[in-house]
């Protein structure tokens, strides 16, 4: 798996060089190509750029995720953004952070909702497009995108320490079906 | 009969005479000017007519430019501003408007995409701003710019935080924080709005009324023009019309002039020789000795007018540019002998000594022969005939080398007579002029003498020029140019040689 995922990494990884580069030259940032079809890529979990955290280990994105945590350390209300079900990302998300299947994730909301062991709901989007404008317009919000559709407008934690284009990230998803 | 004597040189000169004696009153300062205008009348019409079509011109320009300017900076001030303004009001309306259209739905995704209406909307409102503060030249433009600026700030701050909590399913919230600032923020957007567009109207109103000041402005500087260009046009015709009238009656007191003197002239020769044949015819002379007397009276009487007869035609011949001297390469000798024998009689007659003195080898000069001796004779006719008591005139002829006009040959008259007074001088070489002195000495002449020597002279491409001292004498002196080696070749029929006096 991880020797696998070592090649994505430093494709990743150059591609943020290169935006970072756009970005500091004035031009518009270029988002990185589709990586080919049929190749594992990695999960980026994005923040808000006024959202201080700059790390998550997995215990704490897992507590977050569901739901079981209130606030960020800026006292900013925690606004979870999950992309719809059928999408690739949402499943990884399920499968690598809440460790549940569909149903699993929706009864433990409406459960948690109920009886209050639960604080944030999480708001569904269609488009990763639709993630980042979310992301950007709320300062609490903190959602999922592939590496390759991080943009300028979000800010992009470490998970463990790691980003995605570091070796041993382990938020992976499966390629987009071929268009 | 009198010549037809056109108005030229002369009659120019004579102008300024008669300005001072016209029975039609004289004006001190104007007629001098009216003399230059009677000189250049069509040059000087077309140069002010010119000159005031030019002026008009540029005023007329000036003044429409002006105007262009002003309507120009009052469209893109005004109307352009006020479009610019009409826009920000609108996108301001539609930041807000978008953000309120989120609170309509549960769905997140339309909720992002009126957020990004809104942000739009912002982001035309900063440009319009931006662009309001750059083309600001007023402080309470400026002023009011900035705190636009400033305001739009505080309300999007809000609207940023009402887009949020909409964003994250607080509605109870997004409407609370409007309504605890976001109201607020955007009145005072609105005002500053509203004040802006106010300032654009004043300006307009500025503008309009520079417009209207500018278009009054134009109308009277040009019925002024207008006016002035009338009134030079009437005075450019009154002066012209004034200085014809004077050389009409400049040109009819000559006419009157020159009948008078010629036939007063005419008249006492006559007088004589009527005298002498009645008492021819009526037997009172007797003997051959009185008829030799009386004979040799009316020949010098029958001559005196024939030489009047003869100067008033010639006089006439020049005026009219009729002369056409036959020029040939001649030797002064031979001009001077010429004029001599031609005289002699009249010399010997009046008793006058003649002392001759000419250089030997002169160089020959150019010129008609005949009009020489007329020009010569008439000077010792003059000498001859002023010369008092003096019975002495003499004839000198010299090469001269002059830096600027090159050789030339001086033959001068010179008699010990009644001289010239100074205040005469300018005067001799005009026509029919005649002192008061010499009318009173009742010395006949009809004053035509000098100056058909003067006009011969300067058609012989020479000049003649007198220095005289009252009660001392004159000494008129012709210069003629001596002749170039080739104009021994050229036939006499080529050259037309008016006078020059009568350009």
């Amino acid at each position: 798996m991880l020797r696998r995922a070592g090649p994505l990494c430093i494709l990743s990884g150059a591609g943020f060089m290169a935006m970072a580069l756009s970005i500091a030259a004035g031009r518009p940032p270029r988002v990185p190509p589709d990586p080919p079809a049929g190749s594992e890529q990695n999960l980026a979990i994005v923040v808000h750029h006024s959202n201080p955290t700059e790390n998550l280990s997995m215990a704490e994105l897992r507590k977050i995720f569901l739901g079981e945590r209130r606030h960020w350390p800026n006292g900013r209300r925690i606004t979870l953004v999950m992309m719809e079900p059928g999408q690739p990302e949402r499943a990884a998300v399920l499968g690598l952070i809440y460790q549940m299947s569909e149903n699993d994730f929706n009864n433990h909301f409406l459960h948690g909702l109920f009886t209050g062991e639960v604080f944030v709901s999480p708001k569904t989007l269609a488009t990763p497009l639709g993630v980042r404008k979310f992301i950007f317009n709320v300062p609490g919000a903190i959602g999922y995108v592939r590496a390759s559709d991080v943009d300028e407008s979000v800010k992009v934690i470490r998970i463990d320490e790691r980003l995605p284009e570091d070796k041993g990230y382990r938020l992976h998803v499966p390629p987009r079906a071929s268009k | 009969m009198f010549p037809r004597v056109r108005p030229n040189k002369y009659m120019r000169r004579q102008t300024k005479r008669l300005l001072r004696h016209t029975t039609m009153g004289s004006l001190p300062l104007i007629d001098p000017l009216l003399v230059l205008i009677a000189h250049y009348s069509s040059t000087l019409l077309l140069l002010l007519v010119l000159c005031v079509v030019a002026i008009v011109g540029i005023f007329v320009l000036r003044d429409v430019n002006t105007t262009n300017v002003e309507a120009q900076k009052m469209y893109v001030g005004s109307v352009l501003g006020l479009h610019r303004i009409g826009e920000l009001q609108y996108q301001a309306q539609e930041t807000r408007r978008a953000t309120f259209y989120a609170l309509t739905t549960n769905d997140s995704n339309l909720q992002v995409e009126y957020a990004d209406q809104s942000r739009g909307a912002e982001r035309l409102v900063n440009e319009g701003i931006v662009e309001y503060l750059r083309q600001a030249r007023m402080p309470q433009e400026i002023e009011t710019g900035k705190r636009l600026q400033m305001d739009w700030s505080d309300f999007l701050n809000v609207r940023d935080e009402v887009l949020a909590s909409i964003l994250e399913g607080s509605t109870k919230e997004a409407v609370n924080l409007d309504q605890a600032g976001g109201l607020q923020s955007f009145d005072r957007v609105r005002q500053d709005l509203d004040e802006i567009k106010r300032l654009y109207n004043e300006q307009a109103s500025q503008r309009l009324a520079n417009v209207v000041a500018s278009s009054r402005r134009f109308t009277i500087r040009l019925i002024t023009v207008l006016a002035l260009t009338l009134v030079f046009a009437s005075a450019s015709v009154w002066a012209i019309q004034r200085s014809k009238m004077l050389a009409a009656i400049q040109f009819a007191e000559l006419q009157v002039e020159f009948v008078a003197s010629v036939s007063h002239e005419l008249r006492s020769p006559l007088a004589v020789i009527s005298s002498a044949a009645d008492n021819i015819a009526d037997g009172l002379i007797s003997g051959k000795d009185n008829l030799h007397k009386y004979g040799e009276i009316i020949r010098n009487h029958s001559r005196q007018i024939t030489e009047l007869v003869n100067q008033v035609l010639q006089f006439a011949s020049t005026q009219d540019r009729r002369s056409r001297y036959v020029l040939r390469p001649l030797g002064v000798s031979q001009i001077i002998e010429t004029v001599l024998d031609n005289a002699s009689e009249q010399l010997r007659a009046a008793g006058f000594t003649v002392e001759r003195q000419w250089e030997a080898n002169l160089p020959c000069i150019t010129g008609d022969l005949s009009a020489l001796v007329q020009c010569l004779q008439n000077l010792i006719m003059n000498s001859v005939k002023y010369s008092g008591e003096s019975r002495w005139i003499a004839i000198r002829a010299r090469l001269v080398n002059l830096e600027d006009r090159g050789p030339e040959i001086q033959i001068a008259v010179q008699d010990h007579g009644i001289g010239i007074a100074r205040s005469e001088m300018p005067h001799i070489f005009e026509p029919f002029y005649r002192s008061a002195a010499v009318i009173d000495a009742q010395i006949h002449g009809a004053g035509l003498g000098l100056s058909l020597a003067k006009n011969i002279a300067e058609a012989m491409g020479g000049k003649l020029s007198v220095v005289s001292e009252l009660a001392r004498g004159s000494t008129f002196t012709l210069h003629l140019p001596v002749a170039q080696s080739q104009e021994f070749e050229v036939t006499g029929a080529a050259f037309d040689a008016a006078p020059t006096n009568t350009k």
